[in-house]
C-alpha cells in the first residue's frame, strides 16, 4: 500500500513475531520489488506443508486485489498452513478468520474516500 | 452549554452534553455481566501468579496487590497478566459490551477498536508507573478517538486519572509556550488548580476525550489501582498515526456498508 519499512527492522519485527507465537523463523524471503510481483510469495506457498506457514511483515502486502488474496488465503489453509501478520499480530489458520482480515482490507481501502482531514469551521468562520 | 439535538432523546443529549462540557462521562456499566466477567478473569489470573489462598477477598486481591508484588517486579508482572488477558477470545467483545450503550451515542456504532487493551497498576507511592500529563493527540493520535476507561477497583483522590477540562485546554493552547515551560511536570504546575480528578467507582466506565490533557500523579492512597483503558473511533473517521490493521480494527461494520465497500459499477467492457 505505498508504505516502505527498511528490511531489516522488517526482519527484527519478523523474529520477534516468531518468538511469541514460539514458532520456528527459518528464512526471511524476500519479494521482488517489481509492481503486483508476489512470486516469492507464491513459491513461499509451495513450501506448506514442509513448512508449518508465512509469516509476513504486515497484511497490507497482499495483493490489493481480493481474488488474488483469496487464492493466496485459500492455497495455504487448503495445506493446513497457516499466515501470520507480524505488525498486526493477526493471523489467518482456519476459514473464519479470513473474514477478520477482509474487513480491514475493506476499511483500508475505503478510507482514501473518506475524510482525511479536519477543518475547523468555527476557526475559519473567525478569519 | 446545553445543546439539544432533537433527534436524540433526553438522556443522549444529556451525556453528549456532559462529554463535549467536561471531556468526559463517568456512568453505570449497563452490562454489569460482562464486567463482571472480565473482573474474575483478572482475579483468576492474580490468584494463579501470586498463589493466593482461596479465602481471599476479590477487592483485597486488587487493592493489596502491592503487599504480595514489589515495585521492582510490578511491570514484569503486568505485562504478564496483561498478556494472559489479551489472549482470552472473548475479552475484547466483553470490553465492548460494557460501554456499548454510551460508544453509540458519543462515538456511533459503527466502530473501531484497538487491537489490544491496555492495563494500568498503580502502587501506592509508586513513582515508577507515572503517566505524566499528556493528550494522546500529541504523540499521533486521531483527535476522533475516544478512551474508553474501565477501573477494577474504587478510584478516588490520587488513586485516579485526571484531565483538564475544554475550557482550561482552550486557555493552555493559547498559552502553550508559556505554560509548557520546560519540562511535563512544569505543564502539569501551570494548569494542576484547574484539573478534574476523576472518581469512579468499580461497576462505573469512564468515557474521555483523549485529546485533553491527562494523566495521573504519585498515588497517594493506601490500594492499589487497577484500571483497563482502550481507544474506539468511528470506523470512518480520520486516523492519525495508529492506522487500521496494526493498532484499530473495524468491529462493529454494518451490512450497508458492507454492501458500499463491495460495490462496483457493471463492467461494460470486454
Amino acid at each position: 500500500m505505498g508504505e516502505r519499512v527498511a528490511q531489516h527492522v522488517q526482519n527484527t519485527i519478523l523474529r520477534d513475531y516468531c518468538n511469541k507465537i514460539r514458532a520456528e523463523y527459518l528464512l526471511s524471503g524476500t519479494e521482488y520489488a517489481m509492481e503486483n510481483s508476489f512470486l516469492m510469495l507464491n513459491e513461499l506457498t509451495n513450501e506448506i506443508p514442509k513448512i508449518n506457514g508465512i509469516v509476513t511483515f504486515s497484511l497490507f502486502q497482499l495483493p490489493k486485489e481480493y481474488s488474488l488474496r483469496n487464492n493466496i488465503y485459500k492455497n495455504i489453509l487448503m495445506q493446513n498452513g497457516e499466515l501470520h501478520f507480524a505488525l498486526e499480530g493477526l493471523s489467518i489458520i482456519t476459514n473464519t478468520d479470513i473474514k477478520r482480515i477482509e474487513d480491514i482490507w475493506m476499511v483500508r481501502q475505503t478510507l482514501p474516500k473518506c475524510p482525511e482531514n479536519i477543518i475547523n469551521t468555527e476557526k475559519n468562520e473567525r478569519q | 452549554m446545553n445543546n439539544k439535538n432533537l433527534f436524540l432523546s433526553n438522556n443522549e443529549n444529556k451525556i453528549c452534553n456532559k462529554y463535549l462540557d467536561q471531556g468526559y462521562v463517568v456512568a453505570p456499566v449497563v452490562d454489569i455481566e460482562a464486567l463482571s466477567w472480565i473482573r474474575q478473569k483478572f482475579i483468576f489470573i492474580i490468584r494463579e501468579e501470586l498463589c493466593i489462598p482461596d479465602n481471599a477477598l476479590d477487592s483485597d486481591i486488587l487493592n493489596f496487590t502491592h503487599e504480595s508484588v514489589s515495585i521492582p517486579e510490578l511491570n514484569d508482572f503486568r505485562l504478564l497478566v496483561i498478556k494472559k488477558i489479551n489472549s482470552l477470545p472473548d475479552f475484547r467483545k466483553k470490553y465492548y459490551q460494557v460501554a456499548k450503550s454510551y460508544l453509540d451515542i458519543i462515538v456511533g456504532n459503527e466502530l473501531s477498536m484497538q487491537l489490544k487493551i491496555n492495563l494500568s497498576i498503580q502502587f501506592p507511592k509508586d513513582s515508577s508507573s507515572l503517566l505524566p500529563i499528556h493528550a494522546d493527540t500529541w504523540s499521533g493520535d486521531s483527535p476522533f478517538e475516544v478512551v474508553v476507561w474501565v477501573p477494577l477497583v474504587d478510584c478516588y483522590e490520587t488513586k485516579a486519572m485526571y484531565i483538564l477540562p475544554p475550557d482550561a485546554n482552550q486557555t493552555l493552547n493559547n498559552n502553550f509556550k508559556k505554560m509548557a515551560g520546560n519540562s511535563s511536570d512544569d505543564l502539569y504546575n501551570s494548569v494542576q488548580e484547574c484539573v478534574n480528578w476523576i472518581e469512579i467507582k468499580y461497576g462505573e466506565v469512564l468515557i474521555f476525550n483523549q485529546a485533553l490533557p491527562h494523566g495521573n500523579r504519585v498515588n497517594e492512597e493506601s490500594e492499589t489501582r487497577w484500571s483497563l483503558n482502550c481507544r474506539f473511533k468511528g470506523v470512518f473517521t480520520p486516523y492519525a498515526d495508529k492506522k487500521i490493521g496494526e493498532f484499530f480494527e473495524p468491529i462493529t461494520l454494518k451490512p450497508a456498508s458492507e454492501c458500499g465497500m463491495k460495490y462496483s459499477l457493471p463492467n461494460i467492457t470486454e
